[in-house]
């Protein structure tokens, strides 16, 4: 089996972004090639992942440990699938099952798991920057798999990647390689304050061409956030959408939002649930998207998260490419 | 014991007194030029001969936080930095809300060689913003202010109470002006970086309303009020009017808010979390415009120091606090009056007249009968920041590996040389 695995020729190599990123902490110094390029990477991998084998040998003998000090099984998962179809090690910590303490610094947590010696982290924490922090004090490479209400990098990736191969399917290929959003504009409804998922995405579909709107109530919604180029703010959702080439609803947190940030559930869900007639507004073309776990019939309607439009599941399956995609430029260009 | 500190440039508030020799006898000034045995000879030839820096606010963290700062190291770090008289802030563990507490204090400190202390007690019991301490009584064990300085006051029927009682026994308030509600989980400025960079923000509206607050608290009851570490263009142009209407405060800045802002914080190093937090760069261009036109009465450290580990947990989880005695003057040195923005008697002014005058203690000057709390400044050799080499137990500091000028190369207290070599 191991035989056949090796024949699958490995892709090229994305040179240019292996040389010139150590880490995927944010989007800060990408450009839109190296975009491109982990793009089609992950398209490659696709391909892979297609096959009987679904395993090729790109990442043996490399150790890929995913620090989780926050739950979240589909991510991790997804990140290990990832690094084991390349054949990669893989080594798990949760701070859940840890014996992680109050006072222990992510420095002391991190000196400990560096004995581990793996060449790459993947990182998730609720503190924005612990990746960042994590990448000055280790000599491995530092994957953020969602830091805070910073930055989920590897989301922003799987959902451009998804909503560029649906746009090319439904005939509007992308005109420019780099930018292949260019003309097209992404709609984001929620919680954009609380939202690492907003953040990401509004840096990525913007460096790629394209247009934000950010939408959602007004005590959710930083201003400052329109000062990003490309970016635009409204409260109002039929505006948000006019236009739009994708609708993406945000997940609403409950826990987050006391009364005193949201009046109730009942009213957001009035006033900011992605519904058919929202569709109706967009461009004729327009997708449904969403970060996942759904809480149905708040953020979006059953009938839109489950109709045509919904790319929904095509996310959550883009996952497992774009992250192999990652590894494989983080670790391959240290080689 | 007989000190000469020879051949300086003797600076204070009364001007520049040209180079002499300066004597130094059983704990004051002697006179210039006296000549005469003596026990120890400073060499200040170059250098300038100054009163030595008052700090009103300085986070010493004994009794109970050791492991972070103690007095010995809190006023060694002082000495080191040109400081004399250094204000300690009450919010130790337990907290300085009783006479025995400010008492010990007092008296362990009298063993220590290094700055002198001068504690502050809580305005209330164990900080909790709920019951008023026993101000008199206080008082009499030796607090000259007092403060909950790292907890605002939020009750102000509680902050009224308590000016009252200073404003009768003649103690300074010293407040920390943020409104808790309005800063919620803020752990920086909040603006275009935090929302940026996805961390909770504390808006400088937190630092306005309090301002405002307390300036008309202490208009209503005639108390002194000192309002520590103003952050903020808007904390400040409020504190401009309560002034200009006639209300009693006193405006404090510190080093840190004159000299980073918040783009520090894209580097998400908790070196940088502070309270309140670093502002922008037009909030330190409106600082440094108080410093000159006088909205602005002194300059206090905010010293806050915490272990290393503390400092490298993530930013959510890390105090707030920057160590800075031992770099506060030199840092403004170079920065403010090198590049030619404040005049360098003017940054003296804010280290040595302004917070006497805020406290209501005889300006320092170099004059016969004096008390030789003195400070020795190098401005001309240029040295790098070594947070190692603090005596401070907080090695860690923002200014790491920075050049800079001005380094206080001897500190004289209460006669005797605490700080560098004769």
């Amino acid at each position: 089996m191991i035989g056949a695995a090796a024949q699958v020729p490995p892709p090229t190599p994305p040179a240019a972004v292996a040389r010139r990123h150590r880490h995927l902490l944010d989007f800060e110094g990408w450009t839109a090639e190296d975009v491109a390029s982990l793009l089609e990477t992950a398209e490659v991998m696709a391909q892979v992942l297609t096959r009987p084998v679904k395993r090729v040998p790109a990442l043996q003998g490399y150790t890929v440990a995913t620090l989780f000090f926050e739950e979240s099984t589909r991510t991790r998962l997804s990140f290990e699938r990832a690094a084991r179809a390349q054949s990669a090690d893989v080594i798990s910590f949760a701070a859940g099952s840890s014996s992680l303490k109050k006072g222990e610094s992510v420095r002391d947590t991190l000196r400990t798991i560096e004995q581990l010696q793996a060449d790459l982290y993947v990182v998730r924490h609720p503190s924005a920057g612990v990746p960042h922090q994590l990448a000055r004090w280790t000599a491995g490479a530092v994957v953020n798999a969602g830091d805070g209400r910073h930055a989920h990098p590897t989301q922003a990736l799987l959902d451009a990647y998804t909503l560029r191969a649906a746009l090319t399917e439904a005939g509007l290929p992308p005109a420019e390689r780099a930018r292949p959003f260019a003309g097209r504009r992404l709609a984001i409804v929620g919680d954009v304050e609380h939202s690492r998922v907003a953040r990401s995405n509004a840096e990525l579909f913007t460096l790629l061409g394209g247009e934000v709107v950010l939408c959602g109530p007004a005590a959710l919604l930083p201003r400052e956030l329109s000062r990003l180029p490309g970016v635009h703010l409204t409260t109002d959702l039929d505006e948000a959408a006019r236009d739009a080439d994708a609708l993406m609803a945000l997940r609403i947190q409950r826990e987050r939002l006391g009364p005193r940030r949201l009046p109730s559930l009942a009213e957001y869900v009035a006033r900011y649930q992605l519904r058919e007639r929202h569709l109706e507004v967009a461009e004729p073309h327009a997708f449904v998207m969403h970060p996942g776990p759904i809480n149905r019939d708040v953020e979006v309607s059953s009938e839109l998260a489950d109709g045509p439009r919904s790319l929904v599941e095509r996310q959550v399956a883009s996952g497992v490419p774009v992250r192999m995609a990652v590894l494989y430029a983080l670790l391959v260009g240290k080689r | 014991m007989r000190l000469a500190l020879r051949g300086g440039r003797l600076l204070d508030g009364a001007g520049d007194r040209g180079v002499h020799d300066l004597y130094v006898r059983d704990g004051v000034i002697e006179g210039l030029d006296l000549g005469g045995e003596v026990d120890l000879d400073v060499d200040a030839a170059g250098r300038v001969v100054t009163p030595a820096f008052l700090d009103l606010h300085a986070h010493l963290r004994d009794p109970g936080q050791e492991v972070k700062e103690d007095l010995a190291s809190g006023l060694a770090a002082a000495a080191a930095g040109g400081y004399g008289p250094v204000v300690s802030m009450a919010n130790t563990i337990p907290v300085v809300d009783g006479p025995g507490i400010v008492a010990d204090l007092v008296a362990r400190a009298a063993r220590v060689e290094g700055a002198r202390l001068r504690p502050a007690a809580a305005i209330s019991k164990g900080l909790r913003g709920e019951e008023l301490t026993d101000l008199a009584a206080l008082k009499a064990a030796g607090a000259v202010m007092v403060t909950d300085d790292g907890v605002p006051v939020a009750d102000s029927r509680l902050f009224r109470s308590a000016c009252e009682y200073a404003a009768a026994l003649g103690l300074i308030v010293q407040t920390h002006s943020e409104d808790p509600s309005l800063r919620d989980g803020g752990v920086m400025n909040e603006g275009a970086v935090s929302q940026r960079l996805g961390l909770p923000g504390n808006p400088d509206a937190s630092e306005a309303v309090m301002v405002f607050r307390d300036g008309e608290v202490a208009r209503l009851t005639g108390a002194r009020v000192h309002l520590a570490h103003v952050s903020s263009r808007r904390g400040l142009e409020v504190a401009r009017w309560l002034k200009a209407g006639g209300a009693p405060v006193t405006v404090e800045v510190t080093p840190h808010h004159l000299t980073l802002t918040d783009e520090c914080l894209r580097s998400f190093d908790p070196v940088y979390k502070v309270a309140p937090p670093l502002r922008t760069a037009a909030d330190v261009e409106a600082l440094r415009a108080g410093l000159v036109d006088g909205a602005v009465d002194s300059i206090g450290t905010d010293h806050a120091p915490h272990t290393l580990a503390e400092k490298q947990q993530d930013m959510l989880s890390a105090p707030f606090g920057i160590a800075n005695l031992e770099v506060a003057f030199p840092l403004l040195y170079t920065r403010l009056v090198a590049t030619g923005s404040l005049p360098l008697e003017r940054l003296l002014w804010l280290l040595q007249d302004g917070p006497a005058r805020v406290m209501g203690w005889p300006a320092p000057r170099l004059e016969p009968g004096a008390p030789a709390d003195l400070t020795v400044l190098d401005l001309e050799a240029e040295r790098e920041v070594d947070g190692t080499r603090f005596k401070s137990k907080a090695k860690h500091t923002p200014w790491q590996g920075e050049a800079l000028r001005g380094w206080p190369v001897a500190t004289v207290v209460a006669g005797r040389l605490v700080h560098g070599e004769g």
